[in-house]
């Protein structure tokens, strides 16, 4: 036996792996996200179905030319660029122009998470990034709308009353759409808002998988409900309309740019339920939800430090010790 | 029947159907045994013999003078040819007595004695002599071990056997039952405990049944079935869930009044105190998907794990990695000449196919390592920081604390190699703070 020749492996223990892969949490998360998307395209038809399209091929061509220049291998098939897609466009209403949508998923892919080291290292959300640059960086759409307009493709009409947001119909004092059919479908408002049924259903398959927790999608509906009936409005509303549950489900659960410590997941989910309402009641409906977890995202590391759990077996320092033996008694809980 | 556990740690798939029928085997002698004079926790012993000199099994070859170290015996009669540095399992290597053995081996002249009329002295001299070392891995000096400074109200056994393959603690619970019962009884005599506990996970229900069966009515000691969960068998683990208390971070069980050995080890206590036998041969158990005939073999310490395996069936098919120990915690091994030391339970032969992906990616953060780490750390902040050099930060999110189970790179989407990161850590944070001093 010793003259055979062996081809073994030296590597560090363990040597066993779970099956847990990266992609295999973004098909999850992808599928999670299909009874939204169905929806939105039963109402919006094929206006969704290309943007969706513009938004999913600018996040795979924007991944793979950044990694390209940058020299690094490419990383598409860990699945995460098609999700920021899909994310992005769930985030735009369907009269959204292409461009608008396309120049929007680049800068999320390509500057909010590429360029900051790609996947694991950005600081912040790569599809709210990508969706409010739109509103930061507005005379680049504007002008970027001027050149494009005529190559804008005919898709069918758009009923520009039934799909304006219900905040904004809120804010006006418009008629609103019944709180059924803010739960179960309405075509107001952008992609991702047309179903709050389908959007719990996909937050249940992503706990039943356990991709998320339930401490920043609890804390952030939570605090919405309560801060919004502190404000007098109806917080019913407040919960089933506008991005609050896309957002608590698949935007402030993104691993990268939350906190990893369960107590971390609820200051960072009130936090963000808190400055939501603020957005709301103060500033109007114009994605109050991704930009209260924008500015939290900026906050993670620091929350992170201050929510450290105690190790096992960590005694405070003004614990008591056994009379009999003298030593520390340990924790025992 | 309350199934007891503790908190985090992960389920794993144990593979023990490879060997957990399979009863205590022999195999013949190899040609030579290599003995490292190191292979406990302490100090390393120097050798006693030369080349040239004839030495007979259970024969003092090394010994140290350090309050913590393990005399070194000879496991077989033979001629010494070198007293050298040998490749160890742990990579480097370590000076070990090389030993011709004898084709005629003699009689072993052990001198049986009533254990019931020894003294506690007397226990620990016979423990001492015979070079007793944890042998569920650890390989901490017994005798050391079980004269703690503090008071010990729990003894507990360990049967858990939490990694996966591993199945000779198991046959050795079910087929030396008494043995096993009476080096409980005189460890617990020992270190004073009013009660002993046999920890014992549920997926060994035959073990657990043998066991209740030999102590039945004894009012002192209880067997405690728990959860079939990965690291039970971790002593702090261990501690958690048969009585609840938490050992603090830095601190030892006998600090919380508890003192844990091993089955193989308690078996070896009783027979050093019964025959005067040293530590010369332990169960360990052959298995994996490449290996032809799984099971659990008695092997002479020093004997090369290549003559283990090729009496063991050899290998089935193709061989990606032979390791030594069990598969999370054990070592990847580059050479058939390896000798098995007093801490070896098992040889694993794993096919190419079972071999794991060595790329890793990024941390993404998912915080499954967090959800999972038996001591409470951060996994994903210890292996970034020291992935990036930045040991002060690994150090402030646990990388000390870490006892290395592998669970955060089991789970990890990414195939990082946390372990392997605490452990290049740990090297340079123990080296700032020597610096420091």
């Amino acid at each position: 036996m010793a003259d055979k020749k062996l081809s073994l492996t030296l590597s560090s223990s363990p040597h066993l792996r779970s099956s847990n892969t990266v992609s295999s949490a973004m098909r999850d998360v992808l599928i999670a996200l299909c009874p939204v998307t169905l929806v939105s395209i039963y109402f919006f038809k094929l206006h969704a179905v290309f943007l969706i399209l513009v938004c999913l091929a600018a996040a795979a061509i924007t991944e793979l030319v950044f990694r390209k220049v940058m020299n690094k291998p490419s990383s598409l098939n860990d699945g995460s660029a098609m999700v920021t897609g899909l994310l992005v466009a769930l985030c735009f209403g369907p009269a959204t122009a292409w461009w608008t949508a396309a120049l929007s998923t680049f800068i999320g892919v390509g500057i909010a998470k590429e360029l900051m080291g790609g996947l694991g290292w950005n600081r912040f959300n790569p599809a709210l990034f990508g969706r409010v640059s739109v509103i930061l960086l507005l005379p680049i759409f504007s002008y970027l709308s001027s050149i494009f307009a005529p190559l804008r493709p005919y898709l069918g009409e758009i009923d520009m009353v039934t799909q304006a947001t219900p905040l904004a119909l809120l804010k006006q004092g418009a008629a609103m759409p019944g709180l059924l059919n803010l739960f179960l479908a309405h075509p107001g408002g952008a992609l991702g808002e047309t179903s709050a049924l389908a959007l719990i259903l996909g937050g249940a398959y992503l706990l039943y998988k356990k991709h998320i927790t339930w401490e920043i999608p609890g804390s952030m509906i939570i605090a919405v409900f309560v801060v919004s009936l502190i404000f007098g409005q109806n917080p019913l509303y407040h919960v089933l309309a506008g991005g609050l549950l896309i957002g608590a489900f698949f935007m402030a659960t993104d691993w990268v740019t939350s906190p990893i410590t369960a107590k971390g997941k609820l200051i960072f989910g009130v936090a963000i339920g808190i400055l939501i309402v603020i957005f709301r009641v103060g500033l109007g409906p114009t994605e109050g939800t991704a930009f209260s977890i924008l500015i939290m995202n900026a906050f993670v590391p620091y929350i992170d430090r201050i929510t450290k759990r105690p190790k096992f077996g960590e005694v405070a320092a003004s614990q008591p010790t056994t009379a009999t033996t003298g030593r520390p008694v340990g924790k025992t809980s | 029947m309350t199934v007891k556990t503790f908190p985090r740690g992960v389920f794993l798939p144990h593979y023990k159907e490879f060997s957990e029928d399979k009863s205590i085997t022999t195999i013949p002698l190899p040609k030579e045994v290599v003995i490292p004079l190191h292979q406990h926790t302490g100090a390393p012993c120097r050798a006693l013999v030369q080349p040239g000199d004839e030495v007979k099994a259970g024969q003092r070859i090394g010994e140290s003078n350090a309050f913590v170290s393990a005399y070194v015996h000879a496991s077989v009669d033979g001629k010494v040819t070198a007293v050298e540095p040998r490749p160890y399992f742990t990579g480097t290597k370590v000076e070990s007595v090389v030993i011709e053995v004898n084709g005629e081996q003699s009689k072993p002249t052990w001198q049986e004695r009533d254990v019931s009329a020894l003294s506690i002295d007397q226990i620990k001299d016979a423990i001492k002599d015979a070079g007793i070392v944890g042998m569920g891995g650890a390989a901490f000096p017994t005798h050391v071990k079980l004269s703690p400074p503090t008071t010990i109200d729990a003894f507990i056994v360990n049967g858990c056997e939490c990694e996966p393959f591993l199945t000779c603690d198991h046959r050795l619970m079910v087929e030396m039952t008494d043995k096993l019962l009476e080096g409980a009884r005189l460890a617990q005599k020992v270190v004073g405990a009013p009660k002993i506990y046999f920890g014992v996970e549920t997926n060994k229900p035959d073990a657990i049944e043998a066991l209740k069966a030999k102590i039945a009515g004894a009012a002192d000691i209880e067997v405690v079935s728990l959860d079939v969960k990965y690291p039970q068998g971790s002593e702090k683990q261990l501690i958690k869930a048969v009585l609840n208390r938490e050992v603090p971070p830095g601190k030892l069980p006998l600090d919380v009044g508890v003192v844990v050995q091993n089955v193989s080890t308690c078996i070896a206590i009783y027979e050093a105190c019964r025959y005067g036998k040293p530590l010369i041969e332990r169960v360990l158990t052959v298995t994996g998907d490449g290996a032809a005939k799984p099971q659990n073999v008695l092997v002479k310490i020093g004997t090369p794990i290549g003559h283990v395996i090729e009496q063991c069936g050899g290998f089935k098919g193709e061989i990606g990695k032979i390791i030594m120990g069990g598969p999370m915690t054990g070592w990847a091994q580059s050479s058939l000449d390896i000798p098995v030391v007093k801490g070896t339970s098992g040889i694993l032969l794993f096919s190419p196919a079972m071999v794991v992906e060595t790329q890793h990616k990024a941390c993404v953060r998912c915080g499954k390592c967090v959800d999972h780490c038996p001591m409470n750390l951060y996994p994903n902040y210890i292996g970034t920081y020291a992935e990036t050099g930045r040991f002060a930060q690994a150090a402030e999110w646990g990388a000390m604390d870490c006892f290395e189970c592998g669970i955060c790179a089991y789970v990890c989407p990414s195939n990082r190699p946390i372990v392997q990161f605490v452990r290049q850590a740990k090297r340079q944070i123990a080296a700032a703070r020597a610096a420091k001093n």
